[in-house]
C-alpha cells in the first residue's frame, strides 16, 4: 500500500494558503489509489499550524519545529523531507506551489531520482504510473506527463485543486518529528533579510484587483490604481515590468512566476496579455482591459475592453465610480 | 575566477498563441518559421551578472556560455560572445527534451570537461517548460551549493553572496564557491552591445562538445515521459466600451462596474 506525503510549509506559524489545495489534490489521489496521507509541517513556531493540520484527515501528522526554519530555507526544508523519505517509503510527495515548495520539490527529485511535475492541474493513475497534466511555454500549452521513478513528486497548480479548507474534526495526536537540524551544515547559509514593504490586501484571496503594467510609464501613476483599488474595494497588483523596475514591489507581480489571482474583477491597464501574465489572473470571472493599442492580445481574453490611454480614461473611471451614479447609456455596444 | 553561464535555445516566449504549432510528433511547441528562436530570458540575465561580477572583480575573470540542445541558432546563440569569452555547444537529438535529468548530466560533464569552474550562473526557469528544475538537478550532480532567485550576485575571495527576491521578503543568501547560482528578472537592466562588437562575436566560432565523447553519468531518466502537448486557445468574447473620447470611454466603464455590482452600495450613494 502506497503513502502520500504533503509538506506542510508555514509562514509566521501560519500554514501556507495552498496548504488545504495540497490536501486536495492528495485526496484526489488517494481516491484513485486507496492511499492514505500525511503530512509534515515544517517551521518555526508550528503549534497552530499543527493543530489546523490534524483537521486535513492526514492519518499522520508529524511536525519539525526549529528556529533554523524561521526563514524560508530550501536546503533544509529538503534535508528534512529527503530524511522522511529514508525512515519511510512514499508513492507520492505533494509539495506547496510556493517560492520555497518548487524549489524542494525540484532538489528532492535530483536527490532521490524522482519524477517531479511542476504546476499540476489533473491527475490520474494508469498502468505504467502517474499521468498528469500542466502548463507549459507560459500557459499556452499543455503537457500530458506520465511520471514513472516515483516517489512521485507533485506541486499542484493553485487553483487546480480547489479546497475549502479544513473539513474533519481533529482525527490524529500530532507527533515530533526528529531531525539533525541542531547541527547539521549546509552549503547554504542565510545571511540576512528584509521585509518587502506591504501594501493593500493579501493578493491570491482579493476580490478586486486593480493592475498595471508597463504601460503606466513609472511609479507616480499606480497612486491612481490605488485610487481606484480603493474605490472598489480592491487591492492593486502589477505585471513584471514594474517590478522588474522598482516601481513597484515584487510581491504586487501577477503571474506565472508571481501570484496567481482569481478575482471576481480583474482590471489590467496598461498590460498587453502575454500569456505568462494570463496564466495568473485568466479564472477571474470579469476581466477589463485598458490599452491604447486596439490589436494587444489582452482584449481576446477580457470581458470588457476600452480602447484608449489610461491618462484619459482612468481618471474619469474613478470620477464615476466616486459618484456612483450611472453616466448615460452604459456602452456595451460592439462584440470583438 | 572562471563562471560558466548556462544559456539556453527556446522559442519567443511573447508568440500569441494563434502563431504556435506543436511539432508532428508531440514533442515539442513551436514558433512560426520566420520568427527566430530567442536565448531564454532569464539566461541573459545570468550573463548580466557574470559581466557584472567582471566588471567589479579583482583579476581576471573568464566567462563561458554554455547551451546543450538541437536544432541551434547559431547567430542567436552567438550574440552572448559580444561578451563572453567563450561560447560551447553540446548539440544532440536526445537534448531536446523536458526530461531536466538528462540535459543537467550533459551540462555536468561538460562543466566537469571545462574543469576548474568556480561559479555556474544560470536563469530561474526556462520559458520553454516553465519548472526551473536544470539548476538545482546540477548542483545535486556536481555536489555543489545552489542559490536560486537572485537579483545581485556579488564575490568576495571564495564566497558568492547573492540576494534573493521571494515573495514576500528579499533574503541575503550566502556559499561557498564553486557553487550554483539562479538569477530572476529583478536582476535589472542589461547592457546592450554595440554593433561593432555583435559583428565581431560573429566571426568567433563556438566551441563544441560531442554528447557521446562526454560520457554523461547517473541515473538514465528524471523518472517522467512526455506524452503530448496541446495549445491552450482560451479566448473570450469581449464587450468594447466606448466614447467619443477616452474620457467619457472611462465613465461609462465606470457605470459598468457600477451596474454590475463592484461599488458596494453606490447605486443612488453620494
Ligand atoms: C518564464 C517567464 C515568466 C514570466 N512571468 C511573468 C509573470 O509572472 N507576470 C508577468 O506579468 N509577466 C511575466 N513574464 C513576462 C511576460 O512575458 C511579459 O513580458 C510581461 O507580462 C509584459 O508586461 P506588460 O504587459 O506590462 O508590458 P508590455 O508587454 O510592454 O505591454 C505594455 C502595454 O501597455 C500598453 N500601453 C502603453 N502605453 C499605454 C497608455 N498610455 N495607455 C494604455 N495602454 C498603454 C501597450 O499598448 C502595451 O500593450 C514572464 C516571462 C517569462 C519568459
Ligand atoms: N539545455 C540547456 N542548456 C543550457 N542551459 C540550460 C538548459 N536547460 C536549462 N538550462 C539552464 O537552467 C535554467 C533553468 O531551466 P529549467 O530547469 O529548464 O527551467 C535555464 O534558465 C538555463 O540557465
Amino acid at each position: 500500500m502506497g503513502r502520500i506525503l504533503v509538506l506542510g510549509e508555514t509562514h509566521a506559524g501560519d500554514l501556507d494558503p495552498g496548504f488545504w489545495e495540497q490536501v486536495s489534490a492528495a485526496v484526489h489521489l488517494g481516491e484513485q489509489t486507496g492511499w492514505a496521507f500525511e503530512v509534515l509541517v515544517v517551521g518555526s513556531s508550528t503549534e497552530d499550524a499543527v493543530t489546523a493540520a490534524t483537521r486535513s484527515g492526514a492519518d499522520r501528522v508529524r511536525s519539525v519545529d526549529h528556529p533554523r526554519l524561521e526563514s524560508p530555507w530550501p536546503e533544509a526544508v529538503a534535508e528534512v523531507m529527503a530524511a522522511a523519505c529514508d525512515r519511510r517509503t512514499y508513492a507520492a510527495l505533494v509539495m506547496p506551489r510556493s517560492l520555497l515548495g518548487a524549489e524542494v520539490a525540484a532538489r528532492l527529485a535530483a536527490r532521490l531520482g524522482a519524477g517531479m511535475a511542476m504546476d499540476v492541474m489533473t491527475l490520474r493513475l494508469d498502468g505504467e504510473g502517474l499521468v498528469v497534466t500542466r502548463p507549459v511555454f507560459g500557459g499556452a500549452a499543455t503537457a500530458t506527463i506520465r511520471l514513472t521513478a516515483s516517489p512521485w513528486i507533485l506541486v499542484p497548480r493553485t487553483g487546480s485543486f480547489p479546497s475549502t479548507g479544513p473539513t474533519t474534526d481533529p482525527t490524529v495526536e500530532p507527533s515530533p518529528f526528529a531531525t539533525r537540524l541542531d547541527d547539521a551544515s549546509f552549503g547554504t547559509t542565510i545571511v540576512s533579510q528584509e521585509y518587502q514593504e506591504t501594501e493593500g490586501q493579501d493578493l491570491a484571496r482579493a476580490r478586486v484587483v486593480v493592475a498595471g503594467g508597463r504601460g503606466m510609464g513609472g511609479p507616480e501613476p499606480f497612486r491612481l490604481l490605488r485610487e481606484i483599488a480603493t474605490r472598489l474595494d480592491g487591492t492593486v497588483a502589477a505585471s513584471r515590468p514594474p517590478c522588474d523596475a522598482g516601481w513597484v514591489e515584487p510581491r504586487l507581480q501577477v503571474g506565472l512566476t508571481g501570484t496567481t489571482v482569481a478575482a471576481d474583477l480583474y482590471v489590467a491597464v496598461g498590460i498587453s496579455g502575454a500569456s505568462q501574465h494570463m496564466t495568473g489572473c485568466s479564472s477571474s470571472r470579469v476581466i477589463v482591459a485598458v490599452n491604447n493599442d486596439p490589436n494587444a492580445p489582452i482584449f481576446r481574453m477580457a470581458s470588457h475592453g476600452v480602447v484608449g490611454d489610461w491618462q484619459d480614461v482612468l481618471p474619469a473611471l474613478l470620477d464615476g465610480l466616486s459618484a456612483g451614479l450611472p453616466s448615460g447609456p452604459a456602452g456595451t455596444g460592439r462584440r470583438t | 575566477m572562471r563562471i560558466v553561464v548556462l544559456v539556453k535555445q527556446v522559442a519567443d516566449p511573447l508568440l500569441p498563441v494563434s502563431d504556435l504549432a506543436i511539432s508532428p510528433g508531440g514533442t515539442k511547441v513551436l514558433g512560426p518559421a520566420n520568427v527566430p528562436p530567442v536565448v531564454n530570458g532569464y539566461d541573459e540575465q545570468a550573463l548580466e551578472a557574470a559581466l557584472r561580477i567582471r566588471d567589479t572583480g579583482r583579476g581576471e575573470c573568464e566567462i563561458i556560455a554554455l547551451s546543450a540542445g538541437s536544432g541551434f541558432a547559431i547567430d542567436v546563440l552567438q550574440r552572448s560572445l559580444t561578451e563572453a569569452d567563450d561560447l560551447v555547444l553540446i548539440e544532440d537529438d536526445s537534448l531536446d527534451t523536458p526530461d531536466s535529468s538528462l540535459i543537467s548530466r550533459a551540462l555536468a560533464a561538460a562543466i566537469g570537461r571545462l574543469g576548474a569552474v568556480d561559479l555556474v550562473l544560470c536563469g530561474r526557469q526556462a520559458s520553454d517548460w516553465d519548472h526551473g528544475q536544470v539548476p538545482l538537478s546540477l548542483a545535486e550532480l556536481l555536489g555543489w551549493p545552489c542559490a536560486t532567485l537572485a537579483r545581485q550576485v556579488t564575490v568576495d575571495d571564495d564566497i558568492v553572496t547573492v540576494e534573493r527576491v521571494l515573495s514576500d521578503r528579499y533574503q541575503v543568501m550566502r556559499c561557498e564557491l564553486p557553487a550554483v547560482v539562479t538569477v530572476t528578472s529583478e536582476l535589472g537592466e542589461l547592457r546592450y552591445p554595440t554593433m561593432q562588437a555583435r559583428l565581431q562575436a560573429r566571426t568567433r566560432r563556438p566551441r563544441r562538445l560531442s554528447l557521446s565523447d562526454l560520457h554523461p553519468v547517473g541515473n538514465h531518466d528524471g523518472g517522467s515521459v512526455l506524452m503530448g502537448l496541446s495549445l491552450q486557445q482560451e479566448t473570450r468574447d469581449c464587450t468594447l466600451i466606448d466614447g467619443k473620447d477616452g474620457a467619457e470611454a472611462g465613465r461609462r466603464l465606470a457605470s459598468v462596474l457600477i451596474e454590475s455590482g463592484f461599488v458596494a452600495g453606490s447605486q443612488g450613494a453620494t
